[in-house]
């Protein structure tokens, strides 16, 4: 130590509060605990997230929408416990007398300390949401990002950190991080638990991205335009949530300082405002026709319309059309398709097109919702097949392949039960033609599902075309076997002859050749 | 004056650390001494502004700290090293002196300057970017000095300063006392009697809460004539005063 004098400070000087709240950040930042828990939380994404979502088909809106909640989820452990940390740091290190008597408001310092831990936790949370958007964009084929799902999950990461650092300061001690990284899982993982339908106040949770009970929904953001109404309500709440948590946090200590007292207040009471409108909003939540969650205070019906789109179609004997988004599973689906096609294409009634279409939603009771499409399977002049792909309905992720099996077994006789009218109330001639043309398109029985149930389209709801499987060895499955083993000439010459008889029930099993 | 104590009060429950105490001082290395339980820790952390007074007046340069504003301005222009200092591992020795001299709201230009020189003084100028999980207990002490010094203080109040500095660093710790002294007022709470004689002008003795003695170190010696515990003259004065109060 030596006695030297140091330079003097000459007073006053004009201080820059700015570059001073910079340089403290910029020491914060350097001493971040989540500068350290930034690996264990990009681990996380990528082994639970990441891996889900890029799962799911190339799809932006599938994407997108399944990302949100396992980011959310994947960063909520991480995020909460480094904020824990760091809000319990004086206490554990036993600043705080040397901190507290310094002339930096409480406020300035703690908010330094949080903005630090939320900085490292978007950084690294972004990092995450670039690396599946650059993902997605190279596989998808149509459309472009969705910005809200993101948004919300990145809003979620300052709520949880500021949640997180107040838990540490009011609580200090060495445990208070871990117990509150758990309780946010957990708090988080039960939030859906209480949802009921759609109208339900639970949707404010930032793990939902859509309809709750239905998961992601293909529909938005190729059929119909991406409606961010529950985001937007999200994205409010945890705003609201942040600003209400740091206001209190740095509420007591304004004690003696009126105008830092009433400014934290004003925060506090904007925030308790603005998460209770939300979650007010939230529980206006309706399903709408489109599957999405339509908050009638923030939905913007003129936004609400199909989209334009120019599908992309094989060159099958009756074209195959999808949704260009859904271009990259036109090959399998067309393939699967074809030998069925041929079987039919050209005869009177059969469909000119296939065309994948969007499916109808309506909430039910309770948690049910019933997907499909109105009406009948085909319609107009020139006929078209209303195409659901199995992709587009709720069930676990399906791989191309299994997706094409689905498609061959369940859609392909649909198709061909339009062309001869069968259904449950067809005769036992319509059951057995549809089925021969099965047979003779190499669709085998083992293929299709069991004897005697009725299979329902993927998708159609009402109408005909629905596809009744033969018990071998039953009457009408002779006759089937019998008039598909003809030659094709034979059998088309036929079919182009009496069809209409055929689907109008005027023809009986011993009338077929 | 630079700090102006009259009949301050300071409990914690049913026990009474600081009572009645009344103190003034001016420029210079003013000393506390008192065994153990006297009431400095505590009266050093009013004056620091860490704890209110339970009754009494405080004014620290010039300035009641109760208002919110003139306690900021108090606090811009003070220098605190508590008994135990806390410190956060990960930082190195600049970036802790850094963050109290941002904390402090000295003018961010000038903290780069302030920061070096304040290392530099506490000997600690090689050492630098060492992090302070590597240092030493006196070179932690040292940080801390740093880090009380680093706004060239008006009011300085150390608490145990030299807990842990081996002689050398001592009589240098001194040495800088003395140099700080010069313009600020400078209170050091110690049971070390010879930092006192050595760098004191003034000195008040506590007990139960109590100041018992207050003049300068040689008036201390003073009243240790003919009293024979203590190796030291001033040792002496501190334990013949410390005997004349207790009953």
């Amino acid at each position: 130590m030596t006695a030297t004098k140091a330079p003097a400070l000459s007073r006053p000087v004009a201080r820059r509060p700015g570059l001073a709240a910079l340089r403290l950040l910029r020491l914060e930042l350097c001493h971040n605990a989540m500068l350290w828990i930034m690996p264990v939380a990009v681990a996380l994404f990528w082994f639970t997230a990441a891996r889900k979502t890029l799962g799911t088909p190339p799809l932006w809106n599938l994407r997108t929408a399944a990302m949100q909640p396992n980011a959310v989820l994947a960063f909520a452990c991480p995020v909460a416990g480094a904020a824990a940390w760091m809000g319990s740091r004086e206490h554990r290190r036993r600043t705080t007398d040397l901190v507290n008597i310094t002339a930096r408001p409480r406020p300035a310092r703690l908010l330094a300390t949080w903005a630090a831990t939320t900085c490292w936790a978007l950084v690294a949370y972004l990092a995450c949401v670039a690396v599946v958007y650059a993902v997605t964009a190279q596989q998808a084929t149509w459309g472009g990002p969705l910005w809200w799902p993101a948004a919300v999950a990145a809003a979620t990461v300052p709520a949880i950190a500021a949640l997180g650092f107040a838990a540490g300061t009011l609580v200090p001690g060495r445990f208070t991080a871990p117990l509150v990284a758990l309780a946010a899982f957990f708090v988080l993982g039960l939030s859906t638990q209480p949802i009921h339908g759609s109208q339900s106040y639970w949707q404010i949770s930032p793990i939902v991205a859509g309809a709750w009970d239905l998961g992601p929904n293909p529909e938005v953001g190729t059929f119909f335009a991406y409606q961010p109404d529950l985001a937007i309500a999200q994205v409010v709440f945890l705003a609201g949530l942040t600003a209400a948590v740091l206001g209190a946090l740095v509420l007591p200590t304004g004690a003696g300082v009126r105008s830092l007292r009433r400014s934290a207040l004003a925060v506090t009471a904007a925030g308790l405002l603005a998460a209770g409108t939300s979650v007010a909003l939230a529980g206006t939540g309706r399903l709408d026709a489109h599957g999405i969650i339509a908050i009638p205070a923030l939905h913007d019906s003129a936004s609400d319309r199909p989209l334009r789109y120019t599908p992309v179609c094989s060159h099958t004997a009756i074209p195959v059309c999808l949704h260009p988004a859904y271009a990259s599973y036109l090959p399998a689906t067309a393939a699967a398709l074809a030998p069925m096609l041929g079987q039919i294409a050209g005869l009177p009634g059969a469909p000119a097109r296939i065309s994948q279409v969007a499916a109808t939603y309506q909430q039910g009771p309770d948690n049910s919702v019933s997907i499909g499409v109105t009406g009948s399977p085909t319609s107009g002049s020139s006929p078209v097949f209303r195409l659901l792909l199995p992709i587009q309905l709720l069930g676990p992720a399906l791989t191309t392949s299994e997706m094409a099996g689905q498609v061959r077994s369940i859609t392909g006789p649909s198709i061909m039960a339009s062309v001869t009218g069968d259904g449950p109330d067809a005769s036992q001639a319509q059951h057995a033609v549809t089925t021969a043309l099965l047979m003779a398109a190499g669709v085998v029985p083992s293929h299709l599902p069991g004897p005697g149930n009725n299979v329902p389209p993927p998708g159609p709801s009402a109408g005909g075309g629905r596809y009744v499987a033969l018990a071998p060895g039953s009457p009408a499955y002779a006759a089937a076997r019998r008039f598909g083993a003809l030659p094709a000439a034979v059998r088309r010459a036929w079919l182009t002859q009496h069809l209409a008889a055929l689907r109008a029930g005027r023809i009986g099993l011993r009338q077929l050749p | 004056m630079n700090v102006e104590i009259t009949g301050l009060t300071r409990r914690f429950g049913r026990t009474t650390a600081v009572a009645g105490v009344d103190l003034r001082a001016g420029p210079g290395v003013f000393g506390l001494l008192g065994p153990n339980g006297a009431g400095k820790t505590s009266l050093l952390r009013v004056m620091a502004t860490a704890i209110p007074p339970t009754s009494g007046r405080l004014r620290l340069l010039g300035r009641d700290p109760l208002g919110y504003g003139p306690r900021r301005e108090i606090r811009r222009r003070l220098g605190y090293l508590p008994q135990n200092l806390g410190y956060y591992r990960g930082f190195t020795v600049a970036q802790f002196v850094e963050y109290f001299a941002l904390l402090k709201e000295m003018p961010a230009g000038r903290i780069p300057l302030a920061v070096t020189a304040a290392v530099d003084r506490v000997g600690l100028g090689d050492r630098s970017g060492a992090r302070l999980r590597t240092l030493s207990g006196g070179m932690l002490r040292r940080v801390g000095i740093a880090q009380a010094i680093v706004n060239e203080p008006d009011l300085l109040l150390l608490d145990e300063p030299t807990a842990g500095l081996d002689p050398e660093q001592r009589v240098a710790f001194r040495a800088l006392l003395r140099d700080l002294g010069q313009r600020a007022t400078i209170v050091v709470s110690t049971h070390l009697v010879e930092d006192v004689g050595a760098a004191c002008a003034q000195v008040a003795l506590m007990d139960r809460g109590k100041v018992i003695f207050q003049g300068t170190p040689g008036d201390l010696t003073a009243r240790g004539e003919g009293h024979s515990t203590g190796d030291a003259p001033l040792e002496r004065g501190y334990s013949a005063v410390l005997a004349a109060a207790r009953p």
